[in-house]
């Protein structure tokens, strides 16, 4: 998957993936995409959840074992 | 208009700390408004010294929680209160426990603010999510 940046959240947990991700999202330019790698459990959901909440738009979501990467294009 | 979102936190012990803090840097970096009214013995929690510990008997595992939330990203809490307010998050302390629990404004962290139950409750007239923290 074609990506602008990578915010590579693993070992932290709620709310620190999203606390970040919202900080990175934010100095991003419109449209462009962010590889969010995370291996909190609960960011599973919490990432659709974020995502759905300010309209940025989660293209892909992938599994490898405990690693989630999560493409989200920006608002 | 942003959501607006408000908390009461009534306790002063280590979870009841915490909990308004990532509730709120959630909200806040969800892009919602966030308003956090802390009373009784929660007021404590906005004094700059501000060591908060666990209830009761596991009060001695404060340290191995601390060590525990640190190596998953979660800063102390003093530091956390700063990353909530550098996000938005608004804090006040409730003007009569102040009093009571005897904190001075001069106690408080620098960007608390000091409230009555009625502006207090004009914000949560106006919240979608209002959580009561106790």
């Amino acid at each position: 998957m074609q990506k602008d940046a990578t915010l590579d959240a693993r070992g932290l947990m709620c709310p620190m993936p999203i606390v970040q991700l919202a900080k990175k999202v934010k100095e991003m330019k419109s449209g462009q995409v962010l590889e969010l790698l995370a291996d909190d459990i609960g960011a599973k959901e919490d990432v659709p959840a974020w995502c759905s909440r300010t309209g940025n738009a989660l293209v892909s979501t992938e599994e490898e074992g405990k690693l989630l990467k999560f493409y989200i294009k920006t608002k | 208009m942003a959501d607006k979102m408000c908390m009461v936190v009534s306790e002063g012990t280590f979870d009841k700390a915490y909990m308004p803090l990532i509730m709120g840097t959630t909200a806040a970096a969800s892009g919602t408004e966030v308003h956090v009214f802390y009373t009784f013995f929660g007021t404590g929690l906005l004094k700059k010294t501000a060591n908060p510990k666990l209830p009761g008997m596991y009060r001695l595992f404060t340290g191995m929680f601390k060590k525990k939330m640190a190596k998953v990203g979660i800063p102390g809490h003093d530091e956390f209160m700063k990353q909530a307010m550098d996000m938005g998050v608004n804090f006040y302390a409730c003007s009569t426990t102040m009093d009571l629990m005897g904190v001075k404004q001069e106690d408080l962290k620098p960007g608390v603010k000091v409230l009555g139950a009625a502006s207090f409750l004009k914000l949560a007239s106006e919240a979608k999510t209002t959580l009561f923290i106790g």
